[in-house]
């Protein structure tokens, strides 16, 4: 082993976790080394542009179709889950949905965006509906992260708005910037559907169309300037900054948002004191040391790479006064248990959770414009909270403003069937064309999971990937609480398509590949949110949790995991907001107590 | 005596229902002339924009569903139209490979990074293509009846 480093912080993973805690750490005067496990290709301007070639010739234009893996750093792809043969260890019953990016700037270069507190009632579900597990924090004391959670990564909203299902703001706030516009298709849809009633449990509920928070950049409020592409170049200039600082529309934000209007965690470590940073890229932490007494981590050894296409590396140290794994939920914990400190309390890896969900779609009756705008502006939030959640889960539901790309794969699917299946040719598939695509319209209806001791992730020596290192086994399963759900969700979008008189064309037969699971004789194709939690639970009581309150690893009291790994749960918001308040909330205790 | 590349995007204006400017308009014919070459062989090529150039004389738009219906003509007709539309070539049908035979470059894949953003689909759409040619800030709020022409 060469090249001892000596820093005051070690952060494994620059994602949006690891980028903030650096962010916020050098900012307040500490060394921080970020040691990154994939390459810094999105670090640069034409970096990130040549990602955006490989996104436009790509045949499938999947989520990580812009980002391919480095052989060092292998990660999970939707591609690979039908025959189960890539980076996980598909341990069943069912199969994981979801899969993350292993990159510099982590799954947040293809994320959707969307940035929506949990509700009050999410982090007390145990007390309140008697099911899941409680947080050891309330909203009251998150709430003032979730504002600079929403600062720093740019978030775009109107409190109005979101002011409902009792999410509270402090007096006078506003989000930074305006809310994105709603699309076309929000506001028909809106004109149909606000104030329709639908029955939950005892419960009528009214619903309504609502724009939600989206860290895509937008007209700013009072002094918040909205964030840019990254642009970091050998001589300090900058000078694609300006480009992105609002939404153009590029219809792509999964994928890959062009001009990166979108958040991206390079955005937040670009904005790191560079004189007490650095960031090592191309290094994968593959083992956590600890002193045997103490419990305290003394280094995390990582390995060195220089070509991505292979996986010749070399073997480092890197040494801190205190140590963050940010790598994901999955990768921290492959980190932990590869490291042997599974820790006592036997949590470690289990109450992995997702938000499975289903997707609806139909054909409106007058064009909408589908295919134009960010993925999605709105939602239907009222079935995210309410006593109908003690018999089962809550669940969300995105209007899409892509048409039916992520369901059927169209417009090319929709060319195909007219020309392959259809024979149609000349004007009229054209007539044809012009017809239907714009008046596509997609649900995908995102569903509560809850705490299980036994979906997991672990580890088993003989699945190790080219560098020697574990692939993640994943055990998982649906239970009934959130397939009720499903079935819930399932009911509700055909009840909203009837009043909008949207036609129903949810095919799931001819439609892109989902597993599936069965709920009382009925089919469902679910898909992944990309929304990985609970690998190492929060807790006020060691015996049951993996950190603390801190994200401090009870164990080792140097050591934090930080990320969605640490939610006891996830109620129906996407979790990179919670995630990002909850590390911000970690470097504040990191620095008080480094500067002590 | 009218071009390779004239007979190439008259055939294709009659299987696109776009006409003539447009697909000129798009920079692509060359492109996709070079790719159809390069799968199915210039001698191939050139029989087909033949046959297409006699049946639009002959019998209009009749003798353009007879070529689209062709047990051996109608894979290529329907490809080239799936290759203005969306940029991509498909593999041609196992059935076709078995009469006339495979070319390595038949398999399938986007043309380019301009095909993809050039697909026709994206015009039929009353859209942009998704990732390119954005629209512009709020531009996504209004009716597509003010957008689509």
């Amino acid at each position: 082993m060469t090249g001892e480093a000596e820093h005051d912080v070690v952060v494994v993973g620059a994602g949006v976790a690891g980028s903030l805690v650096a962010k916020q750490l050098t900012r307040a005067g500490f060394r921080v080394l970020v040691i990154e496990a994939g390459p810094a290709t999105a670090w640069t301007f034409d970096g990130y542009l040549s990602h955006l070639q490989t996104f436009y010739t790509a045949t499938g234009k999947g989520p990580e179709s812009a980002w391919p893996p480095a052989a060092a750093a292998p990660q999970p792809d939707t591609r690979d889950l039908r025959a189960g043969d890539g980076y996980f260890v598909q341990d069943g019953p069912l199969k994981y949905g979801s899969t993350y990016t292993r990159l510099q700037g982590g799954s947040t270069l293809h994320w959707l965006g969307v940035s929506l507190r949990m509700l009050p009632e999410d982090f007390e579900l145990r007390s309140r509906y008697g099911v899941g597990r409680d947080w050891p924090l309330d909203y009251p004391s998150l709430e003032p992260y979730y504002r600079a959670a929403e600062r720093e990564i740019g978030v775009a909203a109107d409190v109005a708005d979101q002011s409902h299902l009792g999410v509270e703001f402090a007096a006078g706030y506003d989000y930074p910037m305006q809310r994105i516009p709603p699309s076309y298709s929000d506001t028909v849809l809106a004109a149909a559907v606000d104030g329709m009633q639908v029955t939950s449990g005892a419960d009528r509920v009214t619903l309504k169309v609502r724009s939600y928070p989206a860290a895509r950049n937008s007209i700013p409020r009072g002094d918040y300037h909205p964030v840019g592409a990254v642009d970091e170049r050998p001589k300090g200039q900058r000078l694609a900054r300006d480009l992105g600082q609002r939404c153009a529309g590029n219809t792509s934000c999964t994928p890959i948002c062009p001009i990166q209007a979108k958040y991206n965690a390079g955005k937040t470590l670009a904005q790191a004191d560079g004189t007490k940073l650095q960031v090592i890229a191309q290094a994968v932490a593959s083992k956590i040391n600890v002193d045997a007494v103490t419990g305290e981590v003394t280094g995390v050894e990582y390995q060195r790479y220089d070509d991505p296409s292979s996986p010749r590396h070399t073997v480092h140290l890197a040494r801190g006064r205190a140590y963050v794994l940010a790598a994901h939920a999955i990768e921290n914990t492959k980190l932990m248990l590869s490291s042997g400190l599974a820790g006592a309390s036997g949590t470690l890896g289990r109450n992995l959770m997702d938000h499975p969900s289903i997707y609806g779609w139909g054909l409106a009756k007058a064009p909408v414009g589908a295919y134009r705008g960010p993925l999605s502006t709105s939602g239907i939030d009222d079935l995210r909270g309410g006593a109908f959640r003690a018999q089962h889960a809550a669940f969300r539901v995105d209007i899409g403003n892509d048409g039916w790309r992520a369901t059927t794969g169209a417009p090319d699917t929709a060319v195909a069937d007219a020309v392959l299946t259809q024979g149609l040719f000349g004007a009229d598939l054209r007539a044809h064309l012009t017809a239907t695509l714009p008046r596509h319209v997609r649900f995908s209806l995102n569903v509560e999971q809850l705490p299980s001791m036994t979906n997991r992730v672990s580890i088993d020596p003989r699945q190790v990937d080219k560098l020697g290192n574990p692939r993640p086994v994943i055990n998982y399963d649906i239970d009934e609480y959130t397939l009720a759900g499903m079935a819930a969700a399932k009911s509700f979008y055909q009840g909203v398509f009837r009043r909008a008189g949207i036609d129903d064309r949810t095919d799931q037969e001819h439609a892109a590949w989902f597993p599936t699971v069965t709920y009382q004789g009925d089919m469902f194709r679910y898909h992944g949110m990309g929304h990985f939690a609970g690998t190492h639970v929060m807790g006020d009581d060691a015996s049951l949790s993996v950190v603390d309150t801190d994200q401090r690893c009870w164990e080792h009291r140097n050591l934090f995991l930080v990320g969605s790994g640490s939610f006891p749960t996830m109620g129906t918001s996407n979790p990179t907001l919670t995630m990002a308040a909850l590390a911000l909330r970690t470097a504040d205790r990191l620095t008080a107590e480094l500067s002590g | 005596m009218t071009s390779r590349r004239e007979q190439f995007v008259d055939a294709s204006a009659e299987l696109t229902g776009f006409p003539r400017v447009q697909l000129f308009g798009t920079g692509m014919s060359d492109k996709y002339l070079q790719a159809l070459d390069e799968i199915l062989s210039v001698e191939v090529v050139d029989e087909f924009l033949a046959l297409c150039t006699r049946a639009a004389d002959t019998s209009g738009n009749a003798g353009v569903s007879g070529i689209v219906q062709h047990a051996s003509w109608g894979p290529i007709a329907r490809n080239i139209i799936i290759l203005w539309y969306c940029g991509t070539w498909t593999a041609l049908p196992d059935a076709w490979r078995a009469v006339h035979g495979t070319a390595p470059t038949d398999l399938d894949h986007v043309v380019s990074a301009e095909a993809y953003q050039m697909g026709l689909q994206w015009v039929a759409a009353g859209a942009h293509p998704a990732g390119a040619r954005q629209q512009g800030f709020g531009a996504w709020a209004i009716s597509p009846a003010e957008t689509v022409s």
